[in-house]
């Protein structure tokens, strides 16, 4: 009997011309969506390969060179653009590409898309994601909004009732003919996507494809507890527009700007300067008299036995260089750190917040799949300044074991740029991904029972 | 068949129903005739277990409806004053769908044979229905009556802005459902299509059934002073 209430709904629903349109409307935004964001994607990709190829082009091109010239040249580490990111770029736009990787500072990503738009980026921009998680509850609403209101107000659910089905049968029979149409049309989108993509990882895809499953469900069953409890199919559209409202876009920006004012991060002149005052306390390598590098100087002669620095077997300027370094990186690790505990506090804030309204940990977990969210992005300056500190390390060991103090026209050869390993941003498993999603999972869960809940109390309402 | 026994129902202080008893045989077509608010859809909406009862039983096929609603729903048709169906639907389609919701299955050419039985044009099966009249509406849930197989028929002023040809129509229908022992209890406005309708006649007043009468023993003329004394008692 469900699947006869279902098929009738379909049938009602595919006759109505509204549908027609809307349905021709999400499909053609939908792909493309796709479209658009699968030559963006390439075309970034086709950049970023150019990027790091030249980068590496340069950096070898420096050929016999001082190891800490060339520390002070640099390099860049490009973070790689995951396929899914076509799907959803979560906030790629704002958090930067490439990070140059050079001697006494780590640098913050740059190559930030949004720097580089004009103020018409403030609109958004029509990517699959915003279609996923806007467009497509709006449908359901257009749908779903009148499916038992209207049978109400026709008088249609006495002859019904008359029948012999049970309410809960009915609406559960009303759920699937509504959601139906929305999972073939969330499914081709997906696949259109999947026979765009190259090298992906299907389980990811298809987690995907079933959190964005699970949150229409939602949508799908809030849709239909409210068409249920209203007699007029205009209470039922208006209510439902405004919950669309307050879950889709006030609780985000809430949650955003509540997260934002609880912890908020220090401003970059801020973070620069306690950065430069920390530096300051320790050793700086460039600079041999001052206090930490003064110790450093006794502390090595004595261990060495020797008098003088020059009776040391390597070069202890190179030593300093080092020993600054890992001062320095010392301290924007424990500034960073700090920057990451905001960070976890305010998703902490935020995943408290996702009660109120599914599209919160959908869009989360949803960023961690495609691999564009904060978390991705901290792991990938992480392993850029390990990468920052090893390359260091290479360069001034060079540097300690074949130069003289004092010796500036030190050249070493050009295999030691060769020895500096290429960098390669090692993507979280999959299992890392959905155990960092627990608590999401978990919400999106609970709004799913939840929803099924009110659903099974709505029917014993009709 | 279908009996009501000291059956009320109030709301709050006002008794919208008072201590109805009645009993309808099968083949027995059952007017209840009535002004507005005489008790006379609270009567059927008892029947069909739309609201419950303050006292008293409503009982059909000695299933106390109240009890055992999913029971009764497999025994009644009903067919209210107008009959909505879904307008993007043929009626062949909605008469599938609604017996379909009953948990019975037919083929099409079947279907097809309860809406010809009903006396709906051939022509008009696969038809929208939002191009059909009322009156072929009103077959429809016959032909849903006829292909439930229902014991018991209950009808709420199903004639109601019908042409006469219409209305006769549907009385032939309810007749021929008669002769195959359907009971029917049909509340209506209409005395004359009570009269050469039904097989009983109860005249209802203030929530109470104040007169009861074969229509074999009373001619039009009889009904309509009987009635009219009644309201303006």
């Amino acid at each position: 009997m469900i699947l006869h209430v279902a098929k009738k709904e379909m049938k009602e629903i595919a006759r109505t011309g509204q549908f027609k349109w809307m349905l021709a409307l999400v499909i053609l935004l939908g792909a493309i969506a796709i479209f658009i964001s699968h030559m963006q994607w390439q075309d970034k990709n086709e950049q970023r390969q150019l990027a790091d190829e030249n980068a590496k082009e340069l950096w070898l091109a420096q050929g016999s060179v001082n190891p800490h010239n060339a520390a002070h040249y640099g390099t860049y580490a490009f973070k790689p653009q995951f396929p899914l990111s076509l799907i959803d770029p979560g906030v790629e736009k704002f958090t930067g590409v490439s990070i140059f990787l050079e001697a006494h500072s780590r640098n913050e990503a740059d190559m930030v898309a949004a720097a580089d738009q004009t103020g018409l980026s403030r609109f958004g921009d029509l990517t699959p994601d915003f279609i996923l998680l806007f467009i497509i509850p709006l449908m359901i609403i257009a749908i779903g909004h009148n499916t038992i209101s209207k049978e109400k107000e026709l008088g249609t659910i006495m002859i019904i009732k008359t029948q012999g089905i049970s309410n809960a049968q009915f609406i559960i029979g009303k759920w699937v003919g509504n959601f139906t149409p929305i999972a073939l049309i969330t499914t081709a989108l997906f696949l259109l996507a999947a026979l765009l993509l190259e090298a992906f990882d299907w389980k990811l895809l298809a987690t995907m494809w079933l959190i964005y499953m699970a949150y229409f469900a939602i949508i799908n069953s809030i849709t239909l507890v409210v068409s249920s409890l209203t007699s007029n199919s205009g209470i039922s559209l208006v209510s439902l527009l405004a919950i669309w409202i307050v879950s889709c876009l006030a609780i985000p920006k809430v949650a955003s700007s509540y997260t934002n004012n609880q912890y908020p991060y220090p401003t970059r002149q801020e973070f620069e300067i306690a950065v430069a005052e920390d530096k300051k306390k320790g050793l700086d390598g460039h600079d041999p008299w001052n206090e930490a590098s003064k110790k450093l100087e006794e502390e090595t002669l004595k261990a060495y036995n020797v008098n003088k620095l020059d009776e040391l077997p390597f070069n202890f300027d190179a030593l300093r260089m080092q020993k600054g370094e890992e001062h320095e990186a010392a301290v924007y690790f424990e500034h960073n750190e700090k920057l990451k505990e905001i960070n976890k506090k305010q998703t902490k804030v935020y995943q408290s917040l996702a009660f109120l309204s599914p599209f919160l940990p959908t869009r989360f977990v949803s960023m961690s799949l495609a691999k564009t969210d904060y978390g991705t992005h901290w792991d990938f300056a992480d392993k850029a300044e390990k990468h920052r500190i090893e390359m260091q390390r290479i360069l001034n060991d060079n540097l300690a074991q074949n130069s003289k103090r004092g010796q500036r026209d030190y050249k070493a050869d050009a295999s030691l740029l060769q020895q500096v390993p290429d960098f390669h941003f090692e993507l979280p498993a999959f299992e890392d991904v959905v155990n960092d999603n627990k608590s999401n999972l978990l919400i999106l869960m609970a709004w799913l029972f939840a929803s099924s809940g009110l659903l099974f109390f709505a029917s014993t309402r009709i | 068949m279908l009996h009501a026994v000291n059956l009320t129902k109030k709301y709050q202080e006002q008794t919208a129903l008072d201590q109805l008893n009645l009993s309808i045989a099968p083949g027995e077509i059952y007017c209840l005739l009535g002004a507005n608010g005489a008790g006379k859809s609270t009567t059927i909406n008892l029947f069909l277990n739309f609201i419950r009862p303050t006292s008293g039983k409503a009982i059909i096929d000695q299933i106390e409806v109240s009890k055992d609603p999913m029971a009764i729903k497999k025994l009644i048709a009903y067919i209210p004053e107008n009959l909505v169906l879904y307008n993007e639907l043929s009626g062949l389609e909605n008469l599938e769908y609604f017996i379909g919701l009953a948990g019975l299955k037919y083929s099409e050419e079947e279907f097809a044979g309860f809406l010809n039985e009903a006396g709906l044009q051939t022509d008009a099966y696969k038809k929208r229905v939002k191009t059909y009249s009322k009156g072929m509406r009103q077959k429809i849930g016959i032909a849903m009556a006829i292909a439930k197989r229902a014991k018991v028929l209950l009808l709420d002023e199903p004639t109601s802005g019908l042409d006469p040809k219409a209305s006769n129509e549907f009385s032939e229908l309810l007749i021929r459902l008669s002769d195959q022992n359907v009971a029917t209890l049909m509340a209506t406005h209409d005395l004359y299509r009570a009269k050469e309708t039904g097989t009983d006649i109860g005249i209802m007043k203030s929530g109470k059934l104040v007169e009861e009468v074969e229509t074999s023993e009373i001619n039009h003329n009889e009904l309509e002073k009987l009635y009219l004394n009644h309201m303006n008692l």
